[in-house]
């Protein structure tokens, strides 16, 4: 790529000719230069190839939270679109909708999180509404739910978050991991 | 290419024909500017943090629809805070200590010979493809997923979750 100085120069077409070529200067030296811009296309060309590599097309379903942190796993499959419950040391949330108080879920004696199920079943109905045209709607039902829950979490808050999804018809429980399947591929070093 | 170097020399010798000149200049700058509009859009799009899932169903419903069909047994990890017990519908049970505890007090499970007990096991019944997790209340979220993947990697997909006792 030439780099050239603003300014009346010879035409193209005069430049390698002695006498029109390289008069306009008046003996000065001159400051054009060519930069060589192939090891730029070359790095730009390794970063694209990077970066379609990383590439996901199913894009982000579950956002990373501050005050959510995955276990990790590594025989997880690929992760689908779902409603998200999100599970923290404190609340539950539901596709960013805060739906119960973790404490009072702890507390309460009913099995089932009404918020949550109420906010399920809100989930379930748009689904039907989306797919009310298609005959086979009962069979393309998976009941998938993806749970997203902190690693502090015990079993008893998880429980009862499963079990209310079953009641809202979510039987498929789908729980969030970080995937470390390329992770185990590589060996420890000693 | 701008830039490539010196440019080859066209003419003949003394006296030649003088001939076209075969240099050319190819503009790179398109190239330069759609390489850097993807690598913006890419950059944009890009998904850092890889989550995976792992699926299991509620309440054993994995199991037992398949077990009249194949020559399966209901095997059922119980999750406990002193360690796991892997039991079978064939009689079989194993209990499987944990480790001790770990720096932050919670128990440390005893993965590794759960592996290899299910993959023994996956080797005795070929056909066997659902385990059941029963897990105490007081069993971390991290431990549960850790067996979980634990049967998936053993040859056991089909992974349903209950509640022990």
């Amino acid at each position: 790529m030439p780099i050239v100085l603003p300014g009346r120069r010879p035409a193209k077409r005069f430049e390698s000719s002695k006498v029109l070529g390289g008069k306009l200067q008046h003996g000065r030296k001159s400051v054009n230069a060519e930069l060589n811009v192939v090891p730029m296309v070359d790095m730009m060309t390794m970063l694209v190839i990077f970066l379609l590599m990383q590439f996901s097309a199913t894009g982000e379903i579950l956002y990373m939270q501050k005050d959510i942190k995955l276990p990790d796993a590594q025989h997880g499959q690929t992760i689908e679109m779902a409603p998200v419950v999100a599970i923290s040391a404190t609340q539950i949330v539901v596709s960013g909708q805060k739906v119960a108080e973790v404490a009072d879920v702890e507390k309460g004696e009913d099995f089932s999180v009404p918020g949550l199920e109420e906010r399920l079943r809100d989930e379930k109905k748009r689904w039907d509404f989306i797919h009310q045209n298609d005959p086979d709607r009962e069979k393309n039902w998976k009941g998938d739910v993806n749970i997203q829950a902190d690693q502090k979490v015990p079993f008893r808050i998880l429980k009862r978050v499963m079990y209310t999804a079953g009641q809202a018809g979510y039987f498929n429980v789908n729980f969030a991991t970080l995937d470390q399947s390329n992770v185990a591929a590589v060996p420890k070093p000693d | 290419m701008a830039g490539g170097g010196a440019p080859v020399p066209e003419s003949g010798g003394k006296g030649g024909k003088k001939k076209r000149p075969l240099d050319a200049v190819i503009n790179v700058v398109p190239a330069i500017d759609l390489l850097a509009c993807t690598i913006s859009f890419l950059l944009f799009t890009a998904v850092w943090t890889q989550i995976s899932r792992l699926q299991v169903q509620t309440g054993g419903a994995g199991g037992p629809a398949a077990l009249d069909e194949k020559r399966q047994i209901q095997v059922t990890v119980t999750l406990a805070d002193r360690g796991m017990t892997l039991a079978t519908s064939a009689g079989a049970s194993l209990e499987i200590p944990a480790l001790g505890k770990g720096p932050d007090g919670q128990p440390l499970q005893d993965l590794k010979t759960l592996a290899q007990k299910l993959k023994q096991l996956k080797t005795e019944y070929p056909d066997q493809a659902s385990v059941t997790v029963a897990a105490e209340d007081g069993i971390l979220y991290v431990d549960l997923v850790r067996v979980i993947d634990t049967a998936v990697g053993a040859g056991l997909p089909a992974v349903s979750v209950t509640a022990a006792g």
